[in-house]
């Protein structure tokens, strides 16, 4: 029995280190090849690792044998802390391929930042209602023949903002004289009026999105209330039949948890097409798997106490569940399912963005027009919409959970 | 006077291995106000647990008004368990729940499934849960949620629970040990009530003797999943104390 486990123990630390140098010489590979260009046959990583795992374990001085063979002394004392610097060599041999893998360039993040002006002029200044010509609208009325000097005109009151259409036209009028604003109103109005019907189209599209998160939220509870119940670790008898059950629906919601929204709404933007319904599916089922997850975890955590006097009454167990499980679960599943609904608002912005429609539908679709203040427009309904549900969810759930 | 309780050898031994029963055998009569007495860990809980099989035993046999306990299963179980009321040391109330809610669950096991799934109580019911809101003094109570009571209060309560249930007996595991001394002898006194005027046979584990020579007809006491002691209060002497409690122990008063 005991000389199995040496043959058991020793195995072990052989595999342990010959992983540990096929990465090591792996990653010293990768790296030479990148920096170099310096080819060679993978087997020749595989020999080097045999043989530093050879060496290694000959001198005693490996991490296989400071985990696995706890009896086995390096052979000098210089070695006993060898296996700390290997590990040490590990940490360093991957956090510098980490840098050349994730393509880290502190130069390019430094220098480059004037790429991104576009959406930070966007952010400050956001096109929002009222009448105004973005760079866009007054390059199309370019396209439409409008004469030079009235584009020049234009662009002199270039993202000017006016509240109302007098206002503007006054303006306008001032600028062009009276005869050549009669004769080009209407096209500049329509380019002006295109631009401020955008605050109309992202408030409906704002609307969807909350719409649609809350959905997605309402149509999980019911899925996640009863699975919960099955996936308590203390509701379910220990039988093998309860074990069961308890471990595929754990399972399952693992799983299920795992996948992000977003790759569920790209599967059901193929599915039922792209749009708001979509999303909400997609939301759905992450929200069931992670609701399931956060109620059982609260049924686990119940007063036992009141289950027992009601058990004791001779109740049935889902007399029990009724009257001792879910008056204490209550409040804490509401607090959960507001989380949950804060949670899937932001989330559906994401999904928006692979087809499952609302505002993030909208705001990739303005990204993809290079319409930059609309974009800074979107961010900030965006960002104001989430910090309200955050706020309000916050004060909900501390209500409930202080009741 | 015939008994109403008969425990034959009766075992238990957790899964850990620790044997909480060595062997009880006890007989009590109908009627009888039992104390039963012993350190933390001697085993009372367990007994008063196994008696309506909130913990299974490991063997032997219980006999309770002449049906046998250890055999039954499912709705007779239930049915076994309806006449035993039970009280707690955490008076285990549904604590969000009003005064009234929690006295009506003590019919559970006389109501069906529907009524108790749409939370319907028959009217008749809510009339008996107030008459035993009343017996221990708070009607007024009724529609306050249990986490607002006092720990006497919602031990109280608790008793009305158990009176809602018909018992012929009650199991009372430490009901006042955490519960100051004056609420203390208040909630036993009721126990006390119900034992004379209802003729509930009690079983009360304790650890104040003073309180059990004031309430109990008869003390049983345990030591390491033995019965050590089984006698009338009075008999216990502080050699008889000592016994118990172990050589150290002196008797703490409280008046």
């Amino acid at each position: 029995m005991k000389k199995k486990n040496r043959t058991l123990e020793f195995i072990q630390a052989i595999a342990t280190d010959l992983l540990f140098w096929i990465y090591i010489f792996g990653c010293l590979y990768y790296l030479m090849h990148k920096w170099t260009g310096f080819t060679a046959k993978l087997t020749f990583i595989g020999i080097a690792a045999l043989l530093a795992t050879i060496i290694f374990q000959l001198i005693r001085g490996s991490i296989g044998v400071k985990l696995f063979l706890s009896s086995g002394k390096p052979k000098r004392s210089v070695l006993k802390s060898l296996w700390g610097y290997l590990i040490l060599l590990s940490l360093v041999v991957t956090f510098v391929v980490g840098l050349n893998i994730v393509e880290v360039d502190f130069y390019k993040f430094f220098t480059k930042f004037q790429n991104a002006g576009g959406i930070a002029s966007g952010i400050f200044d956001p096109s929002v209602t009222g009448y105004s010509l973005s760079a866009e609208s007054i390059n199309e009325l370019e396209k439409d023949d409008l004469p030079p000097d009235v584009i020049n005109t234009l662009k002199g009151i270039q993202n000017r903002k006016y509240s109302t259409r007098k206002v503007f036209l006054n303006d306008l009028q001032k600028r062009l004289g009276e005869s050549t604003l009669q004769e080009y109103k209407s096209t500049i109005l329509k380019s002006a009026e295109k631009n401020t019907k955008l605050l109309n189209i992202a408030l409906s599209a704002l609307a969807e999105t909350i719409f649609l998160a809350l959905l997605a939220t309402v149509f999980a509870i019911p899925f996640a209330f009863v699975l919960s119940f099955f996936a308590a670790r203390n509701l379910m008898p220990r039988t093998w039949l309860g074990n069961i059950v308890y471990l595929v629906i754990r399972t399952i919601a693992t799983i299920f948890r795992s996948i992000e929204a977003i790759v569920w709404a790209i599967i059901f933007s193929v599915w039922v097409g792209i749009g708001p319904f979509a999303g909400m599916l997609a939301l759905m089922v992450h929200s069931v798997a992670a609701l399931t997850k956060l109620y059982s975890e609260q049924i686990e955590n119940i007063d036992t106490g009141p289950v027992e006097a009601i058990k004791a009454t001779g109740a049935s167990t889902l007399q029990t569940w009724i009257y001792a499980v879910i008056p204490q679960i209550v409040s804490p599943f509401l607090a959960f399912t507001i989380y949950r609904w804060d949670i899937n608002v932001r989330m559906a912005t994401i999904v928006g963005f692979v087809g499952g429609g609302g505002i993030g539908l909208l705001l990739l679709q303005q990204q993809q027009l290079l319409r930059w203040h609309n974009v800074g427009l979107l961010i900030w309904l965006i960002a104001f919409v989430v910090w309200v549900m955050d706020m309000v969810s916050a004060r909900v759930r501390e209500k409930l959970i202080g009741i | 006077m015939k008994n109403i309780i008969k425990l034959t050898d009766l075992h238990k031994i957790y899964e850990g291995g620790t044997h909480a029963l060595k062997g009880v055998n006890l007989e009590v009569k109908e009627g009888e106000f039992l104390i039963l007495l012993g350190l933390s860990g001697s085993g009372k809980s367990t007994l008063l647990r196994c008696m309506n099989r909130l913990i299974e035993p490991t063997s032997g046999e219980i006999e309770i008004d002449e049906e046998n306990v250890i055999t039954a299963k499912g709705k007779r179980l239930r049915k076994i368990r309806r006449h035993i009321g039970m009280i707690f040391q955490q008076f285990n109330l549904l604590k969000n729940l009003s005064a009234l809610t929690n006295v009506l669950s003590g019919k559970l096991g006389y109501v069906s499934l529907w009524h108790s799934v749409t939370f319907s109580m028959h009217k008749n019911d809510v009339a008996i849960a107030m008459s035993n809101l009343q017996r221990v003094g708070l009607e007024q109570f009724a529609k306050n949620k249990a986490r607002n009571l006092s720990g006497g209060q919602q031990q109280r309560v608790a008793i009305a629970r158990a009176l809602m249930q018909n018992p012929r007996v009650i199991f009372a595991d430490e009901p006042v040990a955490s519960l100051d001394p004056a609420t203390a002898d208040s909630v036993m006194r009721y126990l006390g009530e119900l034992n004379k005027n209802d003729n509930i046979t009690i079983l009360c584990s304790l650890h104040f003797l003073s309180l059990a020579r004031k309430y109990g007809t008869r003390v049983v006491a345990l030591k390491d999943g033995n019965i050590v002691f089984d006698g009338t209060p009075k008999e216990i002497d502080e050699q008889k104390f000592k016994d118990i409690y172990g050589e150290d122990a002196e008797e703490v008063e409280i008046r």
